[in-house]
């Protein structure tokens, strides 16, 4: 007990989150007489799961993304044609912050690539300073429920590893988030549209349309190849995602020429930074998500919630609210593989489906990015735009809100996440 | 001495970063390759699949080991900005010591796991033998070890010089 209350308090100090983790385990074992080669058996499980082959991949291809003057071509083409309906800024960013989020994982590129293209364009078209400012802070998170975001492929593996509650796939998870991720998009696009009812509205041009198709001609293809290929079941996801890496290299490399040959190593090892960032922790927490279930931990937590707390509803209010507060302190990967193994068996007794609480787990962490006072995507945002994080705050809550709202409906209304499954 | 010291690191570093680069070129290779093979020919190569699920675990410990090199793993960043200058490099020095000791024991028994393996004579696929594919475990914890030792060393050598 004051191992783990100390650990908690090291996490707390900024120690690096896997040493935190790979101290539970080995602690863990160390108890209960277990030889602690295992932790490292468990780690090499890594190598014995193929769809982590799409986390580099997409990383990678992500990184590309961000670095070459693909944000300035989606936020282009969205404008040409999308730019001319009401509250038309508003839409052209969300919906290319959603795209783009989608594409690279939630990392908080989405702000550092997109919000600098799309703040002024925004305060240009005549919106106020504080929903600009709101608007491209809150879709930084936007997209993240819309294939192919790492975030549902690892909840997917982690499930998986777990094996309860029958078998996830991360086709299930691709699928689930389609729904819930729309009305996301919808409730914002409706503020959006509400608060540029006064807005004047700009004209259709042809020939910019056509001008902007022509620019990003070669990257319309890729979504297009992509998701159709994961939907339709064409290719497994990591060929999607080698597909997606060797489409992107080629065109943003030697097709657009704007990530010249010597900066490839850099933006490599960026990328491989965070994928073993993210990896380590994973292979790690199967280690500690082992001993948690050989310890009966999450039925032992399941014992001591029902008694308190008989009724589902009520468990998913809660879930809610804890989840908020994870989502401020811890970001999306870790929070991931540290919580679902805990959760995950919790919520099945409960009754809730495993797709449908993955789906609920991620919507409230893309609010947690933005919940004061410690969201990451906030501070992202204030030293993005040189605003002070008082402002910030005060520009995002009516989204805060919002979005809120959304994942309540999420949360306690389990058929939008689960209708468009086959099982069903 | 100190010059050389540094030519030692310089090397040490590109030495890492070429792997990287080099590995991750070649899973991108190999994975489009496999595509191709199953679409156009309808084939593929038996060890394409077990070898790209070994790459994946090189890359994420190589990609670990560059994180630590800059001090950017994964971490709850709540309280660091909060405190002052002293206390946070308190926090830091007890940070890098303990993810050192942590480390180091991962090291330990990955050595001890990897040598069984190969005193057992097991194999991946085919006459592949599984150390090969494993020993970057303690590698990858081994080096990551030293880091923080050196990271440890670095910070307690600018505070007495500060």
């Amino acid at each position: 007990m004051i191992i783990a209350l100390l650990l908690i308090l090291l996490a707390l100090c900024g120690a690096p989150l896997f040493a935190i983790i790979g101290a539970s385990a080995l602690w863990g074992f160390y108890q209960s007489d277990i030889d602690l080669s295992v932790v490292v058996i468990e780690f090499f499980r890594l190598a014995e799961m193929p769809v982590l082959l799409a986390i580099p991949l997409f990383t990678f291809a992500g990184y590309l993304l961000s670095e070459s003057g693909a944000p300035h071509r989606l936020v282009r083409l969205t404008e040409a044609l999308l730019g001319w309906v009401p509250g038309g800024m508003a839409f052209v960013a969300l919906i290319a912050c959603a795209l783009f989020t989608a594409f690279t994982g939630a990392s908080g590129v989405t702000i550092v690539a997109l919000g600098a293209l799309l703040y002024p364009a925004l305060r240009e078209a005549g919106y106020r300073k504080n929903f600009s400012l709101g608007l491209v802070t809150t879709s930084g998170s936007l997209g993240l429920l819309f294939a192919p975001a790492l975030p549902l492929i690892l909840y997917a593996v982690v499930a998986q590893q777990l094996g309860i509650g029958g078998p996830i796939s991360v086709d299930d998870m691709f699928l689930a988030g389609i729904l819930p991720g729309l009305l996301m998009l919808l409730v914002l696009l409706a503020w959006g549209l509400w608060s540029g009812r006064d807005l004047p509205l700009k004209a259709f041009t042809l020939s910019e349309a056509r001008a902007a198709i022509r620019a990003a001609a070669w990257e319309i293809p890729l979504p297009i190849i992509l998701l159709g290929g994961i939907y339709s079941g064409y290719f497994a996801l990591s060929e999607a995602a080698a597909v997606t890496a060797i489409y992107v290299f080629i065109v943003e490399v030697f097709i657009y020429r704007e990530i010249p040959l010597k900066q490839l190593p850099r933006v490599m090892r960026e990328a491989m930074l965070l994928v073993g960032g993210i990896l380590i922790i994973l292979g790690l927490s199967m280690a500690s998500t082992n001993y948690l279930i050989d310890a009966e931990v999450p039925s032992r937590l399941f014992d001591w919630l029902h008694e308190r707390v008989a009724e589902p509803l009520t468990f998913l209010i809660l879930l809610n609210i804890f989840l908020l507060l994870l989502g401020t302190m811890l970001d999306i990967f870790s929070a991931l593989v540290l919580m679902v193994p805990l959760l995950l068996p919790v919520a099945v007794r409960y009754g809730i489906d495993p797709v449908h609480l993955g789906i609920i787990f991620l919507a409230n962490m893309q609010i947690g990015y933005f919940t004061p006072p410690v969201g990451m995507n906030l501070f992202i945002a204030s030293y993005r735009f040189d605003k002070p994080i008082a402002e910030i705050y005060r520009a995002t809550l009516p989204w805060f809100f919002i979005l809120f709202g959304a994942v309540l409906i999420i949360t306690y209304w389990p058929t939008l996440s689960l209708a468009l499954l086959e099982r069903n | 001495m100190l010059i050389t010291l540094k030519r030692i690191k310089q090397l040490i570093l590109f030495f890492e970063d070429s792997l990287i680069v080099l590995l991750l070129s070649a899973t991108i290779l190999l994975a489009g390759s496999q595509i191709l093979l199953r679409n156009l020919f309808d084939s593929g190569l038996i060890w394409a699949d077990p070898t790209l699920r070994i790459m994946v675990l090189w890359l994420a410990l190589l990609g670990a080991i560059a994180a630590t090199r800059e001090n950017r793993h994964i971490r709850i960043d709540i309280l660091s900005h909060r405190l002052s200058q002293r206390s946070q490099s308190i926090l830091a020095t007890v940070n890098n010591l303990f993810s050192a000791v942590v480390c180091a024991i991962i090291t330990w028994h990955a050595v001890r796991f990897v040598h069984a393996e190969w005193q057992d004579g097991a194999t991946l696929f085919a006459a592949i033998p599984a150390w090969l594919g494993e020993i970057i475990i303690p590698i990858g914890f081994g080096v990551m070890t030293l880091r923080f030792l050196f990271n440890l060393a670095l910070q307690l050598s600018q505070r007495d010089g500060g």
